[in-house]
This record gives structure tokens, sequence and C-alpha cells, in this order.
């Protein structure tokens, strides 16, 4: 055999066998969740074991298909030595499950003809497909072919429609209203929508600096306090002025400016 | 009459400003029993806490410029815990990516007698509204959700109606400056929130132009 071949072959004997490696470790750690902890089991991670296991062959069978891998049609395995003898170094290789390398367990592992049942079988299906006249088997593949295609429309359609549904659905119970927050946040952070308070006159002169700077979020609240410091007898009048029903944030300030103008005619206004 | 971004700031004697780091959002009234319980869930193992809190907004009108905001609140169902004097700065305008909204954040405890010392300082009360709501915590994060009451009339505090027909849900940090990924970690809890409640930065200056 050349040398390349030969590396070739060794290369892929070794990926198959690891390959196979994970497949009987998932299969056993299945087995073993399926025998201890068979109450708590619910379908879907039964449906992830078997499409890791699934997944698992798939790769297995991907290698096999691998261009890299020869023909492993065409090596033989040929027993050389036959003996009824403990073999030690066989039993580490496999896991202590095959413990002698003879004459019964040979024919088992060594196998390469299918049963005798299986045989007929494979036999009486390919005389039957000889028979078939090859129109006859086109119109079978296409209709098939057809028939896949149907059923896979029908699944993923019937799962659009359900993801839909089910985001229809949590659209109607709105848990939360972003105008709201908007007007919530805006009422602590500047206080919109918060009634004004009137603020008591003071003692002395003027607390508050001179001129109102009218910034976007003060909306007539310097205003008011300036007007009632300055017009301590309209205090009662603005008080009733200052409408306490701002259902809406934002209506406040076209009521109280005009307030404002018709009390703010007082000789100590700076 | 802003105090100067933290980078600029030395770290003098023993104060360090703290930035809180926050995200915000609301939840309508008949959904809030779902998000406790979520928020019981998820949350430290403690007593659920409630509380009620009168806070009053204090400004400071400097010539130019915006005004120095501050806020002193009060524990209106805890009589005997100390007043709360907080500073709020204006975001840090810093990394798109940054998925909560930083601050510069001064916390005090003060006596009883803050609001008159705040009117002789030249403060004057701008607003104030009464807070009512539960609080969680996660590590550091805490989780407040809250109703905000306004207050019909002035000084009275029993007479008050609700602003509006959710509660408020903030998850802030208080944290020292830098420390960034704080907020990869608000982000993860504030997905944990979803769909019940949407919490995301909002800029306090877009809410200007509602």
């Amino acid at each position: 055999m050349q040398p390349q071949e030969e590396k070739q072959l060794e290369a892929s004997v070794d990926a198959i066998i690891s390959r196979v490696a994970d497949l009987k470790s998932s299969l056993a750690a299945f087995i073993l969740k399926l025998e201890n902890e068979f109450e708590r089991m619910n379908w879907p991670s039964v449906l992830d074991n078997f499409a890791l296991v699934s997944g698992q062959l798939n790769t297995l069978n991907k290698l096999l298909r691998n261009e890299k891998t020869p023909l492993l049609r065409n090596q033989v395995i040929i027993p050389l030595l036959l003996s009824p003898d403990r073999d030690d170094e066989l039993m580490k290789l496999t896991e202590g499950r095959v413990p002698v390398f003879s004459h019964e367990v040979v024919p088992d592992h060594l196998r390469t003809k299918p049963d005798p049942e299986v045989e007929e079988q494979e036999k009486q299906l390919s005389t039957e497909a000889a028979r078939l006249a090859p129109d006859v088997a086109q119109k079978h593949i296409q209709s098939l072919n057809k028939m896949c295609s149907n059923l896979l429309d029908k699944l993923n359609n019937t799962r659009e429609e359900r993801e839909s549904e089910s985001g229809a659905s949590r659209q109607n119970k709105q848990t939360f209203n972003p105008a709201d927050t908007n007007a919530l946040l805006a009422a602590i952070g500047f206080g919109k929508g918060l009634s004004k308070p009137i603020r008591p006159t003071p003692q002395g002169g003027p607390v508050s600096s001179g001129q109102p700077v009218p910034g976007a979020s003060l909306q007539g609240g310097p205003n008011i306090a300036q007007v009632s410091i300055q017009s301590g007898s309209n205090q009662q009048g603005m008080q009733g002025q200052v409408p306490p029903q701002q259902g809406q944030p934002g209506k406040m300030p076209s009521t109280i400016k005009t307030n404002i103008k018709s009390a703010s005619m007082h000789p100590y206004q700076r | 009459m802003e105090a100067p971004p933290v980078t600029v700031l030395p770290v003098i004697g023993g104060t360090i400003n703290m930035m809180e780091y926050i995200l915000q959002g609301s939840v309508l009234d008949q959904s809030l029993e779902s998000l406790l319980h979520r928020l019981r869930g998820l949350c430290d193992n403690m007593e659920p806490e409630t509380f009620v809190d009168h806070e009053l907004v204090f400004l400071l009108k400097a010539q130019q410029g915006s005004p120095f905001i501050l806020r002193a609140r009060r524990s209106v169902d805890k009589p005997g815990l100390p007043w709360h004097l907080r500073y709020l700065g204006q975001p840090e305008i810093g990394d798109k990516n940054r998925s909560a909204l930083v601050r510069n954040c001064v916390d005090i405890a003060t006596s009883d007698g803050l609001t008159e010392f705040l009117i002789e300082m030249g403060f004057r009360m701008d607003h104030e509204f009464v807070v009512k709501g539960h609080v969680f915590r996660k590590g550091i994060m805490k989780i407040v959700v809250s109703k905000i009451f306004r207050i019909l009339l002035p000084g009275n505090i029993d007479n008050v109606e609700p602003l509006s027909l959710s509660y408020l849900v903030e998850l802030n940090v208080v944290a020292p400056p830098g420390q960034d990924a704080v907020s990869d970690d608000m982000k993860s809890f504030s997905e944990q929130l979803k769909p019940l409640v949407h919490l995301e930065k909002i800029d306090p200056k877009r809410l200007h132009q509602v």
C-alpha cells in the first residue's frame, strides 16, 4: 500500500473512532437519564437528547462520505491468530467488553454479510426495482418529491402562523405605556404636571434673584413666585387661580401666564 | 451653575464624587402585580420594603445658565429617619454604547431643619410630590417601583392624587466614576424584565420637548 494511502487510512480510522466514541457516550448518558430520572424528564429534554444523537450520526456520515476517506470497502480484515486465552491488550482497547479473541467472538465482530433474512428482503426489493420501467420509476420519484415539499410547506406555514399569533396576542396586553414613562420622568425631573406651590410672602426683601429667567423647564414657575412676593394682597386670588386640575402635563403654562399679566402691576416690581 | 464634570474636579480630602447609573421605565397599574412577583424572584431575598416619601425640589436661580437643583426627600411612613438631600448633575455625554444614563450624584443625610436652611440660603422650592412604592435590591443595584402623587394643596401631604395610571420603575446604581461595567450588568438585568417593562436610558433633555 502506498504510504500516503496508509496515512489517510489511519487518519480516517482515528476520526471514525473518535466520532463513534462521542456517539457512544451520548447514548450512554441518555440511557442513564432515562433510567434514573424518567419521572422528572419532559419532552423537550428528550428531544434534545435525540437531536444530539442524530447530530452525531450526521457527522459520522459526513466523515464517511468525505472525499479524503479512502474506500473502506476495499479493505479486508482477516484474523491472523485466534486464541482462547485472555488478552489484556484487547481488554484495554475495548474497555473490558471483549476479553478473548476466540472463535465465538470473531464471527460476530468481523461480520460483513447481513443476516440471511435481511439478505432475502434486499434481494426481493432489488428484483422488484429492476422490474419497474424507467419512466414509471421517474413518475414515482416525482410524486414522492412533491409530497415531501407539500408537507414541508405545511409545517413551515403553521409555524409562522403560530408565531405571528402569539406575537399579536402579546401586543394586546400592553404592560407599559411609553407616554406615561415620559410624563412621570418629566414630573420628577422638573415638575411638569405638578401643581406649583405658592410661596408665602417672606419677611425681608426679595429672596430670589432679580430677573425671572424663563428656562424651558420652568414654565411659569418663577413668574408665579415673583408675583406672589410682590402682590401680597393678591395672594388669595392667586391661589384660587392656580387650578389643581392639571390632568395633562403641559396645560399649565397657558392658564398661569394670563394670570400673571393681570396681577403683575406692582410698584415694587423689578 | 452646574457642578463641573467629574473629570475636571480634583479629588479633595475625603469626598469622592459618586456617579449614578440609571435606567428608567414604567409599568401600567394592572401589570404591577406581575412585575412585583418577577422582581421578588429575581432580586435578593429580603422582606418586601415599601416606602412613602415626600420630595421637595429646590432651585437656586443663577444670573446665567441653568438653575442649580437640589432635591430634599423625607420619609412619611417612617418618622425619625433623617432627611435625604441629593444633587444630580447633568447626564454625562460619553460612550453612546453605554447602556445606562450616567450622572454625577451627591447624597447627604440631614436633620429636620433642611427646608428652612435651604430657603435662608436662597433656594426656592420649585415643586414637590409624594412617592409611594416598593424597593428591591440585587447586589449593588437598586430597583424602585413607585407611584408619583401630585400634592393638591401645598403643605398637605394627605390630599394627593396619582399623576398617571402607571408606576415608575427605576434601576439605579451609585458607584465611583469609571466603572462602566456596571451598566452592562444593569442591561442584562433589565433584559430579564422584558416584556413587562422596558428599562432604557431616557435623556432628560428630550423630555423638555414633550
